[in-house]
């Protein structure tokens, strides 16, 4: 069974009052690959990853974690 | 001016008209770059599936006359202005694209989500293009081909493909949860 890519972005990032592109402003990405991401449909980049963890004050592996399919 | 040239210049004048259409209806819009960068790519989610569809309706009229040889006026024109349009999306397809806008609107439209949509729309139209080339070789057994017409071929399927699928990786992209 192929494995997914769990996130917690959209919980924390609204805990931070955050849109979606004022996040992405902030990792240098437009607002429809932050909604990707959320959204499971796209997996981030390693560096990506490291981005939004730091603009979320958050480390990558509690931001992101493997869910069986 | 022969008829293929007539059609090459009709073909450029009407991707000006369209860009500069495009630039006036941007006019006084004061945007911040990844707003700019956000209306630009969601403009391009809707226009570039559009133009695959125009894109194939036009070759219906080529593919009837398949076998012909396309040496009337009329379709040295087509063939002038099928290039043009082909050129441009090509352009679209496999570029930032966006010549006209500042250099880091056109990076923030082409992140990495954009690079990873365009990578999967390139290897479906590879697969389509070689589909029609495979094609192309069975219907030469039946019926001879020039190349131009076997180019048209694999060259509207591939390029065609890969516009709807960047089209749609896009759109869905766009679209909220």
């Amino acid at each position: 069974m192929p494995e997914r890519l769990a996130n917690r972005l959209k919980e924390r990032r609204t805990e931070l009052g955050l849109t979606q592109a004022e996040l992405a402003e902030q990792v240098g990405v437009t607002r429809k690959t932050v909604n990707t991401v959320e959204n499971g449909v796209f997996v981030p980049s390693t560096i990506l990853a490291l981005k939004l963890a730091k603009a979320l004050d958050r480390s990558v592996e509690e931001l992101f974690s493997i869910s069986p399919g | 001016m022969n008829a293929f040239m007539i059609g090459l210049f009709v073909g450029l004048g009407a991707v000006l008209v369209i860009a500069a259409i495009t630039k006036w209806r941007s006019r006084n819009r004061p945007m911040s770059v990844a707003e700019k960068a956000d209306y630009l790519s969601k403009r391009r989610a809707r226009t570039l599936p559009a133009l695959a569809v125009i894109y194939f309706s036009q070759q219906v009229s080529f593919f009837s006359s398949l076998g012909d040889g396309g040496h009337r006026g009329v379709d040295h024109f087509k063939i002038g202005a099928w290039i043009v349009l082909s050129l441009a999306l090509l352009f679209a397809l496999a570029t930032k694209g966006f010549l006209f806008q500042p250099k880091e609107v056109r990076d923030l439209i082409d992140d990495e989500n954009t690079r990873s949509n365009r990578a999967d729309a390139m290897r479906l139209g590879f697969l389509f293009a070689c589909s029609a080339a495979l094609a192309a070789y069975f219907i030469a057994e039946f019926q001879p081909l020039t190349v131009g017409e076997t180019a048209h071929l694999v060259l509207t399927f591939g390029l065609g493909a890969a516009l709807l699928r960047f089209g749609y990786l896009e759109r869905r992209a766009h679209k909220d949860a």
